[in-house]
């Protein structure tokens, strides 16, 4: 209960006073809050707040599909960005005290729907295609003022995707896909032939690559997409295979000392992921990494230090997965919410369908 | 193992709806030995003319050996049309897809690659087994067609013998990658594996993953269909309209390709009876389907000029325009409300790449 007033406390009363009524009631008697992208049961986009419940807190009503959802517990703000190639982002503020603001990628880039804050909420870091070069920028914006691009540096790499800021507050990991893709073919994957995935660490103030992380060249089709610190500060990596034929495995961690390995996941386990990771989350501590996969319809719980997978959920279109204060919960494009791993959540469905990211903002 | 009962329902899919008008049994049944063994066989009877009238049109060349060659050339970009969304096993193996048709080609890799070709008569692009070996852009059916309708095609009617002894070679490949795919989905083990899943296989374990598959190819195969053939042509965003930006602007066959392509999508779906493996409440996706799929035939007879002229008329342009739109909900009712009715996962969440 202590996180819902420390929550309130955050946002303002202004926040619960912009609420409708049943709205603010069902916010009054959540345990949990999360953020994730939407379709609403009107066909309509949205960044919505839920309960674990499954009531609906909050929304922001998007102009098209979003994505991943970053927020600055400090400052409260929040950015949704749009599904990748998109060219816009919102930021939101919970406290209510202002209207959603649109960002737009400047001529010559777009988002590819992950970004991260910098620690003092300050700064805004988004990845980015310079795509005439097939070339991945983080994309740097000025949070305390209006949101202005005021930089960019590079991902070393092609197709950057999810990006986090290591716990040091400096280093940003970023998954650089490896895939070209070029808005005057839409979402075509150009280079499958010769794509070349990495791990990059960044040093975000100076844009300097602290190291350049590759699996073997024979996995050279192994796309690395999504992302997670766990207790150690080792980085957990899920991959999306793009090649042809075969099953290899797709999770592993590295380090900034410049380890990168892929773990060994149980042929049933891993062949239930059909070649798709669609979304990696932390619990609570670190100790316990969830990976999800929507094509699999499977949800995979690993013990960190072990690496060893220790539950597994069937969720059909399962891909969001968030920490609660055991375990996980699960969202999928069907609008379920479901408990894994200890979570504690009781299975609910909303007439939503969630993207494939959720993030817990109490 | 924890296995929440709530979840755990999908894992009881055997691959049918109850209750749906068609078995899944029937639906893959249907497709596979209704469409996509017809398909593969068309084109292999093609390519295999193609590569016939190169061979004559090389040993006796003339504005006639010619003219058939051209023919047969366009009656392979149309049996290809009709099979390249069925973007899984045999076609992905071994690279096929690729070397059928590199494409897109946004730094266009392969004109470069074939001028200089022809330009220093590089005698390995001449030999079957040398040019396999080459880059994939100068393999299929974009250098082909630059072979027989591109700048100095004309010299081929009164004998240009390195450039038809190319042209040869490549319509001896594409003959041969046909045959690879007819065998692979006719006489190999492949299309039992789509017919009989089974727990232990690698690419299908059951129906559903068959059916995903499927659906996929259908919906995917509209979703490039757009972005791949018709904006980067039409332009984004009321940008200006790129001719020479499609795919088969020389010989003329842009728009048979992307009529044929819808015309394989919507046989595939009218033969399989995919929309009719759900229960009476979706039985309004493939009535919708229908009318889609019936709009984009009418916006097609209004396109009666080659791509430039098109792209140029007003009507036509709109009609264009339009198969773009249609494009968009075709791929909304397939990739979304019939793979939610068929309880699959082509849809919201699981589109490749995020």
């Amino acid at each position: 209960m202590w996180q819902r007033r420390a929550f309130l406390k955050a946002a303002g009363v202004g926040f619960a006073a912009s609420l409708l009524p049943g709205r603010a009631a069902a916010l009054e008697r959540a345990e949990l809050v999360f953020a994730s992208s939407i379709e609403t049961a009107a066909g309509g986009y949205a960044a919505a707040l839920v309960s674990e419940t499954g009531a609906l807190i909050a929304e922001v009503a998007l102009p098209d599909r979003g994505h991943d959802i970053t927020f600055s517990p400090l400052t409260g703000q929040a950015v949704v960005f749009a599904r990748q190639p998109g060219t816009f982002a919102v930021v939101f503020d919970p406290k209510g005290k202002s209207p959603p603001v649109t960002l737009t990628s400047i001529e010559g880039r777009h988002f590819y729907g992950h970004g991260a804050f910098s620690p003092d909420g300050r700064l805004l870091y988004v990845t980015e295609s310079d795509y005439e070069a097939a070339r991945g920028v983080i994309g740097v914006y000025d949070a305390t003022g209006g949101f202005a691009r005021i930089g960019e540096f590079d991902t070393f790499g092609t197709g950057p995707h999810e990006v986090l800021l290591m716990p040091d507050g400096r280093t940003l990991a970023i998954a650089n896909g490896g895939i070209e893709t070029h808005p005057d073919y839409g979402r075509t994957e150009l280079n499958l032939e010769t794509m070349e995935p990495s791990l990059a660490f960044v040093d975000a103030p100076t844009g300097e690559l602290v190291g350049l992380l590759k699996l073997e060249a024979a996995l050279h089709q192994l796309s690395i997409r999504h992302l997670a610190v766990d207790m150690r500060n080792r980085v957990w990596f899920g991959c999306q295979f793009r090649g042809v034929s075969g099953t290899p495995q797709l999770v592993g961690y590295a380090t900034m000392d410049g380890e990168i390995r892929l773990i060994e996941l149980p042929p049933d386990q891993l062949g239930s992921l059909r070649n798709y990771v669609g979304s990696v989350a932390a619990g609570k501590g670190g100790e316990m990494i969830a990976v999800s996969s929507p094509e699999g319809n499977t949800i995979l719980a690993i013990d960190a230090a072990t690496a060893l997978p220790i539950s597994a959920l069937a969720l059909d279109n399962g891909c969001g997965i968030a920490a609660d204060a055991v375990g996980f919960m699960a969202s999928s494009g069907d609008g379920e919410l479901v408990g894994f791993a200890q979570g504690e959540v009781t299975p609910v469905r909303m007439n939503v369908k969630f993207d494939n990211h959720l993030r817990r903002v109490i | 193992m924890q296995k929440l009962c709530l979840a755990a329902v999908c894992l009881l899919f055997a691959g049918d709806v109850s209750a749906a008008q068609l078995p899944v049994r029937q639906v893959i049944d249907r497709a596979v030995t209704e469409y996509i063994q017809p398909a593969f066989t068309e084109l292999d009877a093609t390519a295999s003319s193609l590569d016939t009238t190169l061979d004559a049109l090389c040993s006796t060349p003339s504005e006639a050996t010619l003219s058939t060659a051209r023919e047969a050339f366009k009656a392979v970009v149309v049996a290809w049309s009709r099979v390249e969304f069925l973007r899984f096993g045999p076609l992905l193996d071994d690279s096929r897809s690729d070397r059928m048709l590199f494409w897109p080609d946004r730094k266009g890799i392969a004109l470069k690659q074939v001028q200089q070709v022809l330009a220093e008569e590089d005698a390995t692009a001449t030999d079957e087994v040398t040019l396999r070996q080459k880059s994939v852009a100068l393999q299929g059916l974009g250098p082909l067609e630059y072979v027989l309708f591109g700048t100095g095609a004309e010299a081929l009617g009164n004998g240009a013998p390195f450039r038809c002894a190319f042209g040869d070679t490549i319509a001896t490949l594409v003959a041969t990658t046909a045959k690879e795919l007819v065998t692979a989905w006719t006489t190999g083990d492949y299309a039992q594996t789509l017919l009989a899943p089974t727990a232990e296989a690698t690419n299908f374990r059951n129906r559903r993953e068959v059916l995903e598959a499927l659906l996929g190819a259908l919906s995917h195969g509209i979703e490039a269909m757009r972005d791949t053939r018709l904006l980067p042509v039409v332009g984004r965003d009321g940008a200006v309209p790129k001719p020479k930006s499609a795919l088969f602007w020389r010989s003329e066959m842009t728009v048979p390709a992307l009529h044929a392509g819808f015309l394989g999508l919507k046989e595939l779906f009218d033969v399989s009876g995919i929309g009719l493996a759900v229960t009476a409440d979706g039985a309004w996706i493939a009535n919708s389907l229908d009318f889609e799929f019936g709009n984009a035939e009418r916006a097609f007879t209004a396109i009666t000029s080659p791509i430039e002229g098109a792209l140029q008329a007003p009507d036509q342009m709109r009609a264009l325009g339009y198969l773009v739109i249609l494009t968009q909900s075709l791929q909304t009712l397939l990739g979304e409300n019939l793979s939610a009715a068929l309880n699959l996962s082509v849809g919201f969440s699981s589109l490749d790449g995020d």
